[in-house]
């Protein structure tokens, strides 16, 4: 703290607070944002580890033709968990990370505005990934021994280990209930006529992370729109909590569309109805149930559409914080990113049907929702072209964050172009279901989200843990990955345009697709070795990381102004925002602007909470606060827990009863009734808690 | 339990949730809006997505059990007088949650009581009358499986009913908390969040009662869909059904 005292201003005395709680207990009753990210970012990266486990097997399959490392049934397992994983279970559990961690720090806040909320929204999203993992880490021995067995066979041509993965499945519990219809559960695949209690398993977790991130999403919008610091208004923001909201909108107005369509499912399945069932099988014969497949199909991309706006748009929003730090100026064209992002989050609702082009649904439809997508690349051009105005004339850092971005504006490129192709629908006809779709969404998914989270890791990694990550180690896992990822996925365009389909398990040596997919392997494994290089990296800063200063890299939002890592109040004192880039403005500008006219200088974080004495209306606005009280920080509490607990139970006890239960009051199964009776009760004591 | 900091303090710069008995003194939000408030228009706003997806449904599977030639069909089964009854009893729970609303807010507790007991035992006759018209279609043989209409149909209305359902235990959950005097008058947004939603479920409910009950299906059970009459006469049709429904 600065020595200069002003004698005619009596800075206030700041006892130092209470050391932090540790220990489990501490963890699981946690309603700090800081801890909820911290959870929700290790939860997503297992699950990261575990998704590239799965892809890892599938390319191991591809890898040669008429391959025999996993059998159909197994691939179509594998592939179904793999896009699930990823899209539920890593990238939206990894960007709602980078939402409880920056977004109260950045507007200035303790907390979010409820935060026992969040917590229950963590813990609801574990109870979902549960529900969803429990039969795919049964299935996982099994995997490895059929494996084992082909290898051991291949060679020693001896089928000593041949009985090994029908012993697992016989007898492991769940191991055969592993969801295998795809990550979009097209109906009438999903229907009971055609396939087992993997559906329900699926259905039900989707349901149950639905309500975490709905339950979360509800939180950050109130939080962004109440909770913002004196001065900060609305375009003051940071863009990252810009895209923390209109991704948070999205979420609100996107997720019922699924859930109805998940209840409906359930319905069909477990009370006999036939929403998605044109055809139901009564004594041997077809009869004509009434239902429409194509419901399904609608009621899903309706959702479906605005959830890639939902996995792409919190990335958008750490490139934003990331490229004008590392360009050394601030964002070109604030407000116009402000427009596009919402734009794009408008439009997103309107172009579903071009998931849908291939179902004979008609030339109306198709030209119409052919339009509204080609629409919708003009405001992400305009991100494009921002980010590379921000660059343009700057005195660039590559930093491992800053190349990670960068990455992502480039190979963000390449997807959403192939994703215009797709909207021309004569040449989207013939990509349709081929590896061409596959390369398109993962030039966006991987290139775009996974890029830029790796990206805000690095960014923000001294602010949670108060250390650097290793540059060095940075950069090489960066080139590796990219080159890795590229040569994984461009080769996938040639594939497709060539026929090959996608979701077959293995392709003749005729064919000609061999040579394009070993060198898919190949790259798999260059990736799988970049993530490994970030393990190590994560292990030695862990151990020996530089301690990280409070603003490491001289950034302009609020949360550099704080130390690194935030003390649990966040904020001593409450910051006043004047500028947009506020940090850069009291460092930069603020010398200039106060030269002759002392007291119209704004005071900020900076002057109120790292140099008190110095800081006439810092001193004025703490004391006038002074008066009020202390810090009040919520309370840790239980209930957030036990409700979550309570749904997972009543979904799991669905789950394991006889699954062709009527839906009767009777037959309602016990620990379901136990999971409700819990539910209750943490919701009334939720409700009763008293405050500290 | 609580994390004790005692530091000085600072203006928060919104209200954090802090329990059930808060502080009473709530710093002022950005806005200025009350936060728990705001996160029920949330609510509301996604309900409304909610019950969107059910009616597109149902919109959709309508007419299905006529073109299909699989009865009951709609326009045997529905007994619209009693319906509307119904829905004029569900009508006049939000006029009495009105009134409750403006006691607690002038501190009257009586006044309080009374009006959300009155609610809450509309919405139970709301909620029992449903229950008594799914247990009639049912022996009319109407099921959840008999035909797509009929699916939509229970699917669509029973969530509704749910919806009331819970709005009568947290009707009456207030109705407890205030007996046992913990409905101060500072805490009126309470009630008014609840208020919200009941409001909200009524609304609803005028737009159900519309598209399920008063929007002639095609006629004839031989299979096929007539022609669409004219907008026009349309809404007369309606016009003329809802004033025939009228209980008085
Ligand atoms: C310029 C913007 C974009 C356009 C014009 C676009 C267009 C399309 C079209 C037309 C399809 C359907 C292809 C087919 O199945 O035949 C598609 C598929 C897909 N897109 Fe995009 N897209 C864009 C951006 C994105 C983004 C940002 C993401 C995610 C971060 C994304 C993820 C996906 C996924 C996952 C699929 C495949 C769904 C499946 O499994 O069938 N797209 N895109
Ligand atoms: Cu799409």
């Amino acid at each position: 703290m600065a020595s200069i005292a002003q004698p005619q201003i009596q800075a206030p005395t700041l006892p130092k607070p209470q050391a932090e709680e540790s220990g489990l207990w501490s963890w699981l009753t946690t309603v700090d944002h800081k801890r909820i990210a911290k959870m929700y970012g290790i939860s997503a990266f297992l699950f990261f580890l575990l998704g590239g486990l799965e892809a890892l097997l599938i390319r191991a399959q591809l890898s040669r033709p008429e391959n025999n490392v996993v059998d159909a049934q197994r691939y179509s397992e594998l592939f179904t968990i793999h896009g699930t994983t990823m899209i539920f279970l890593v990238v939206m559990p990894l960007s709602v990370a980078f939402f409880n961690l920056v977004v109260p720090l950045q507007i200035g806040a303790r907390d979010v505005a409820f935060p026992r909320l969040n917590a229950f929204s963590y813990w609801t999203f574990l109870a979902g990934a549960l529900i969803l993992y429990i039969p795919v880490l049964f299935s996982l021995p099994g995997i490895f021994a059929h494996a084992a067995a082909v290898a051991w066979s291949n060679i020693l041509g001896s089928p000593l280990l041949n009985g090994v993965q029908p012993w697992f499945d016989a007898n492991l519990p769940f191991a055969t209930v592993v969801p295998d219809q795809g990550w979009y559960g097209y109906a009438p695949l999903t229907e009971s006529l055609f396939s087992g209690r993997e559906i329900d398993f699926w259905a039900l977790s989707l349901q149950v992370l639905g309500v975490a991130s709905m339950a979360g999403a509800f939180n950050f919008i109130v939080t962004i729109i109440n909770m913002r610091a004196p001065g900060m208004s609305m375009m003051r923001m940071p863009m990252f909590t810009w895209s923390t909201l209109i991704v948070s909108i999205l979420i609100v107005l996107a997720f019922p569309a699924i859930t109805i369509a998940l209840v409906l499912l359930t319905f069909d399945r477990l009370g006999g109805t036939m929403f998605y069932r044109a055809f139901s099988l009564t004594d041997g014969t077809l009869v004509t149930a009434g239902g429409d497949p194509m419901l399904w199909q609608h009621l899903f991309w309706i959702f479906g559409h605005p959830e890639v706006y939902i996995l792409i748009l919190p990335a958008f929003g750490l490139v934003n914080e990331i490229i004008p730090v590392f360009s050394r100026k601030p964002l070109f064209g604030y407000a116009v990113m402000v427009y596009a992002t919402a734009a794009i989050a408008f439009l997103g609702f309107g172009v579903w049907v071009h998931h849908m082009f291939t179902t004979g649904i008609g030339p109306t439809p198709v030209a119409a929702f052919s339009a509204s997508t080609m629409l919708i690349a003009i405001p992400t051009g305009v991100k494009i072209l921002n980010w590379t105005a921000t660059m343009w004339g700057g005195s660039l850092q590559f930093t491992t964050a800053m190349l990670f971005a960068v990455g992502l504006v480039s190979q963000f490129v390449i997807g959403g172009l192939s994703g215009v192709m797709h909207a021309v629908v004569p040449v989207d006809t013939h990509h349709n279901d081929s590896y061409f779709v596959v390369a398109h969404f993962h030039y966006v998914l991987f290139g775009g989200s996974i890029f830029a989270l790796i990206g805000g890791l690095f960014y923000y990694w001294p602010k949670v843990f108060g250390k650097m990550l290793d540059e060095r180690l940075g950069k090489i896992q960066f080139w590796l990955q990219f080159a890795g990822f590229n040569l994984t996925f461009f080769p996938m365009h040639f594939l497709g345009l060539a026929g090959m389909p996608r979701r077959y398990s293995t392709y003749s040596f005729e064919s000609g697709w061999w040579f394009w997919n070993i060198i898919a392997s190949i790259g798999a494994l260059m990736i799988a070795a970049s993530v490994l290089i970030f393990l190590i990296n994560v292990t030695r800063t862990t151990r020996f990381g530089r301690q990280a200063e409070a603003n490491p890299w001289d950034g302009s939002t609020l949360e550099w102004a704080i130390p690194s890592p935030p003390p649990v109040y966040n904020f001593r004192i409450t910051p006043l925002v004047t500028h947009r880039d506020q940090l850069w403005h009291d460092k930069y500008d603020r010398v200039q602007e106060s030269a002759g006219r002392p007291d119209q200088v704004a005071d900020t974080i900076v002057a109120i909470d790292q140099l008190p004495e110095r800081s006439p209306v810092g001193v004025a606005v703490a004391e006038a606060e002074a008066e009020e009280g202390h810090i009040h920080l919520p309370n840790p509490s239980y209930y957030p827990l036990l409700l979550s607990i309570g749904l997972f139970l009543l979904a799991f006890g669905i789950l394991v009863n006889n699954p062709h239960i009527q839906l009767g009051f009777f037959g309602i199964p016990i620990i379901s009734a136990f999971g409700f009776l819990l539910l209750v009760t943490a919701l009334y004591g939720w409700s009763f808690e008293p405050a500290g | 339990m609580a994390i004790a900091i005692e530091v000085e303090t600072a203006r928060g710069a919104g209200h954090i949730d802090h329990g059930g008995h808060g502080h009473s003194e709530h710093p002022p939000t950005s806005t200025g809006l009350d936060s728990r408030k705001m996160l029920m228009w949330l609510f509301l706003a996604s309900d409304c997505m909610f019950f969107g997806t059910l009616i597109s449904t149902y919109m959709i599977y309508r007419n299905r059990a006529i073109e299909l030639g699989t009865p009951p069909y709609p326009n045997e089964i529905f007994d619209i007088p009693y319906t509307s009854v119904s829905a004029f009893v569900l009508l006049m729970s939000s006029l009495t949650m009105v009134l409750a609303l403006s006691a607690i807010q002038r501190g009257d507790h009586r006044g309080l009581r009374i009006w959300i007991a009155a609610t809450a035992l509309l919405g139970a006759i709301f909620v029992g009358g449903q229950f008594f018209e799914f247990t009639e279609f049912t022996h009319e043989g109407l099921g959840l499986s008999t035909s797509v209409f009929g699916a939509s149909f229970f699917v669509l209305t029973g969530f509704h009913g749910a919806h009331v359902t819970i709005g009568v235990v947290w009707l009456l959950s207030i109705l407890f908390i205030s007996l046992r005097g913990g409905m101060p008058a500072e805490k009126a947004v309470d009630v008014e969040i609840a208020g919200l939603y009941w409001h909200f479920v009524d609304i609803v409910w005028i737009v159900i009662f519309t598209l399920v009950y008063l929007i002639p299906y095609a006629d004839g059970p031989e299979g096929v869909v007539e022609e669409a009459p004219h907008a026009f006469l349309r809404l007369v049709t309606v016009g003329e059904r809802f004033l025939a429904a009228l209980p008085f």
